[in-house]
């Protein structure tokens, strides 16, 4: 405890700093307000070199990430490569598709926007991915800490904001993308094709991608004291693919800018065969007969989404609108089989999902005067969720969302701005009751339709605000934000009653459940000059009411009894990044990360939260060549990255070894005239350790992390 | 702008001190219970068979590093050879039945408390098979918690005549 509240004292070392700094008086008006400098603008953009603007830009951590990074850096899924970014982590989930957390957070702690426009999938659970198409994306922000403010309930961990906004700037040009991955024996295509004439401008995307089960450094899986052989180390009915498009037809004057966006995003892709769930299996089925092909259990999943964005600009106002529908799709197919009182089902549609949520976003900005830039705006979301099939997890409900906010950057001087926001939001839930579709006994003689879930109708409230400082001195940049953000419970912590066959245990929500408040204070202390920079960004973290579900020793209907409650929770940790120029051509770059969490309160009062981030440490030594020659430029990095061991657990977590792992990559530039060539490599766990990540789902049925593998990237624009 | 930063300052030094008054009694259980033969004879063991009508004694020991929870008992078909659990898949199988085979398979699922405290507990059941179920092959399944929630599961393929 003590050792983890170290970054806290770094931290009060830094506040000192501040509050030595000549600060003028009047902003002790200015306590209560906004958190973010930067409405969501579709013409931002930033440049490596323009650091400093960035770090001012926004009191709260924000790094923004260009297309040659994801492509430098392209791993398996976009979320693996983003977790390159210290405080970033992807929580595999199979070859394909991992999900995001950002400090340890994830699920619905955390927001993932396209364009302006909160991604609303299943994304409460355990093992479903991210439904876009990554190689679209053109621009990503991370938002590392609340951000309630633009984004309402669930911003809480931090927001990964996608651009796919890049205009064109000729009358025809595009892209074309070919990778590979050696593990899953993965293959890709992607390609866009996008003009301009006229201020009226169009883009077409398209991604394709198939992949084979993927590949662990081990003959055999051990869990509980089974024993499931591999057939050549892969992982049984992992393969799947992915099929993505999008067409976009927008105008763009000279204050006024509007566009119109259509994507599709289909994957399907299986799930190990040999455990569903937490249940180990054995089936007639022959999975290794191919090692492309998917058999039961799969998920497939089609998410579809038209959004239009338009922005008015006119002397110091600009206004924006982002509307947008969404439809996810999910599919969840396994083979029929009997479980305590439910007899055998009648067919593979085990967990089928719909949704349909339309938003609503409108904000304005206004530079008062040179100093004040007001910001507002409201949103409203409507989501409409209905359920299938003959597992049941979560109720059909529908949630109605309103929100509206304020915020005022006050630029004092240059180099000092301060701002600050406030936030309200009510929402609204329905839940539907649901009753099971067979029988279950409740005496000798007579038996019921057991309800699983009751009508339930909650709204919520939510004030929260933020506040903030960013302030540049010499070479330092400092920055302070506090905020409070919020989530409002989702419908299965609220209305779950009965037995989860996913997880094999007995789920019980909590229709009494608040609203999940968080307070976090954080901080970024950057030192540079052109050979060195060091970045640190301790934070600290206080959920008065953080929803757990726990376990307890109880049994009921036969499977071990969870429920849902609320209970106090402090984090803190931080992410340490130092980069130095060694030479022109040698850079060499740490990152580090560290987390702590503990439950204060509750049943499981000393423990931590589940899926706890180890602390991790990554070294990279890179290598420029051909720099002089724009357009050819080429590098060679080794990095090193190392993961501690997790002890600090929560059952029924399992304690998970520490690894490290070496990885390269290598990327080079040839330019034809205006069109160009870029050829990225990456080879990933080159001495294919085997390992376990501890916030991986894998981890609780005992499967390793992939193997070595190398990607390769060949990608050609015009 | 300094009663902001001293209030932050305040505010997250209450904090710390929340965080600082809290649990250095608490004990963190983190390791599962057993389930365990040893010093009794257990039973029912892998490929045991047993008749309708017939009476299954139950005796198991359970132990934990720090205290039980309850226990569980399931015994549910395998006709379709399903295999979930801990066993060895050394057993003869009869063979698959399809639902349309069969009309009345036996269900059992029972829940047992442990007194509270204990650190071993040997449990002792004696559970009646009913005469007039489906034979076949079945599964036998253990579940014991703790009481900080940790779970072990044993699992084993009986056939009942």
């Amino acid at each position: 405890m003590k050792k983890a509240l170290s970054a806290f004292v770094l931290s009060l070392v830094c506040m000192a700093m501040f509050a030595g700094n000549h600060l003028s008086k009047p902003l002790l008006s200015k306590a209560k307000e906004g958190v973010d400098s930067s409405i969501v603008m579709q013409d931002v953009t930033v440049l490596g070199n323009r650091e400093k603007d960035l770090q001012m830009r926004s009191s709260v951590n924000t790094i923004s990430i260009g297309k040659q990074f994801l492509q430098n850096n392209f791993a398996g899924s976009l979320m693996q490569t983003l977790s390159n970014i210290p405080g970033v982590k992807a929580m595999s989930i199979g070859s394909g598709q991992s999900k995001p957390t950002i400090r340890g957070l994830g699920f619905n702690r955390m927001v993932v926007t396209e364009d302006g426009i909160k991604h609303e999938g299943q994304q409460w659970g355990d093992d479903h991915g991210l439904e876009i198409d990554q190689f679209a994306i053109d621009h990503i922000e991370v938002v590392k800490g609340p951000a309630a403010l633009l984004y309402g309930s669930d911003a809480i961990g931090g927001v990964i904001n996608l651009y796919s906004n890049y205009i064109p700037t000729k009358k025809f040009q595009g892209g074309v993308l070919l990778f590979g991955r050696s593990n899953n024996e993965s293959l890709g295509l992607s390609a866009r094709l996008q003009g301009i004439m006229n201020h009226i401008y169009w883009k077409v995307n398209t991604t394709l991608i198939d992949y084979a089960d993927y590949k662990v450094p081990t003959n055999s899986i051990q869990y509980y004291s089974y024993d499931i052989p591999l057939k050549d180390q892969r992982l049984r009915n992992t393969a799947g693919f992915e099929r993505d498009g999008s067409v976009t037809i927008g105008y763009k004057g000279y204050n006024f800018h509007t566009e119109l966006k259509l994507t599709d995003s289909y994957s399907k892709s299986g799930f190990f065969a040999n455990a569903h769930g937490l249940e180990v299996r054995l089936s007639s089925i022959d999975y290794d007969k191919s090692r492309r092909d998917i058999d039961l259990p799969y998920q497939s999943v089609n998410h579809l989404k038209v959004m239009s964005h338009t922005v008015y600009q006119q002397g110091a106002l600009a206004l924006e609108a982002n509307l947008a529908y969404q439809n996810n799709h999910r599919k969840e197919l396994s083979e029929p089989i009997s479980h305590g009182y439910m007899p055998t089902p009648p067919n593979t549609l085990e967990r089928e999902f719909k949704k349909d949520t339309y938003t609503a976003n409108i904000m304005m900005r206004l530079a008062l005067n040179e100093q004040h830039m007001l910001s507002a705006g409201i949103n409203g979301e409507y989501q409409h969720n209905r359920r299938n099939g003959w597992g049941f997890i979560i109720p059909d409900f529908e949630t109605t969302s309103f929100g509206a906010y304020a915020f005022d950057r006050y630029t004092i001087k240059k180099d000092l701005i301060v701002n600050a926001g406030v936030r309200y939001d009510h929402v609204t839930t329905n839940i539907h009751s649901y009753n099971d579709w067979f029988k279950t006994p409740i005496n000798t003689t007579d038996s019921v339709y057991k309800q699983r879930s009751q009508d339930l109708h909650r709204s919520f409230n939510s004030l929260t605000w933020s506040a903030g400082i960013n302030y540049a001195t010499g070479n330092w940049i400092l920055k302070a934000n506090i905020g409070k953000s919020f989530r409002v419970p989702i419908p299965k912590e609220l209305g779950t009653d009965g037995i989860n066959y996913h997880i094999f245990r007995y789920e019980k929500g909590n229709p009494t459940l608040n609203p999940e408040e968080s307070y976090q204070l954080d901080l970024g202390l950057r030192w540079g000059n052109d050979k060195v920079t060091v970045q640190f960004d301790p934070y600290l973290n206080y959920f008065p009411n953080y929803i757990y579900m726990n376990p307890t020793p109880n049994y009921y209907e036969g499977l071990q009894w969870y429920y849902y409650t609320q209970s106090r929770v402090i984090r803190s940790g931080f992410e340490l990044q130092a980069n130095w120029k060694i030479l022109p051509f040698l850079s060499a770059e740490f990152k580090g990360e560290y987390l702590y969490a503990e439950q204060l309160s509750g049943e499981k009062k000393g423990y931590t939260l589940p899926f706890s981030t180890p602390w991790s440490a990554d070294m990279t030594l890179k290598y420029d060549y051909c720099q002089q020659k724009v357009g050819n430029e080429g590098f060679v990095a080794l990095n090193f990255h190392v993961i501690g061991r997790q002890n600090n657990i929560v059952p029924p977590e399992k304690p998970t070894p520490g690894y490290y792992t070496l990885n390269l990559s290598a990327g080079k530039d040839f330019a034809f005239g205006d069109k160009k060539l870029h050829l990225s490599l990456n080879a990933e766990n080159l001495l294919n350790r085997k390992y376990y990540d501890h916030t991986s789902f894998y981890r609780l049925i005992d499967v390793p992390e992939p193997g070595r593998n190398v990607a390769l990237m060949v990608g050609f624009e015009f | 702008m300094r009663k902001i930063l001293f209030s932050l300052t305040a505010a997250a030094a209450l904090l710390t001190m929340v965080a600082c008054t809290s649990n250095d009694d608490i004990v963190k259980d983190n390791e599962l219970p057993v389930i365990t033969d040893a010093g009794i004879t257990a039973n029912p063991v892998d490929c045991q068979v047993y008749s309708r009508g017939e009476t299954i004694p139950f005796r198991y020991r359970f132990t934990d590093n720090e205290e039980l929870g309850n226990y569980n008992i399931e015994i549910h078909n395998n006709f379709d050879h399903h295999t979930h659990g801990t066993q060895k898949d050394n057993c003869k199988l009869d063979p698959k039945k399809e639902s349309k085979d069969y009309k009345n398979p036996w269900v059992y699922k029972q829940d047992f408390t442990i007194p509270r405290g204990d650190k071993a507990y040997d449990a002792k059941q004696d559970i009646q098979i009913p005469a007039d179920r489906d034979t076949g092959d079945y599964h036998f399944v253990i579940r014991v918690t703790d009481q900080a929630g940790n779970q072990q599961l044993r699992s084993m393929p009986i056939k009942i005549k």
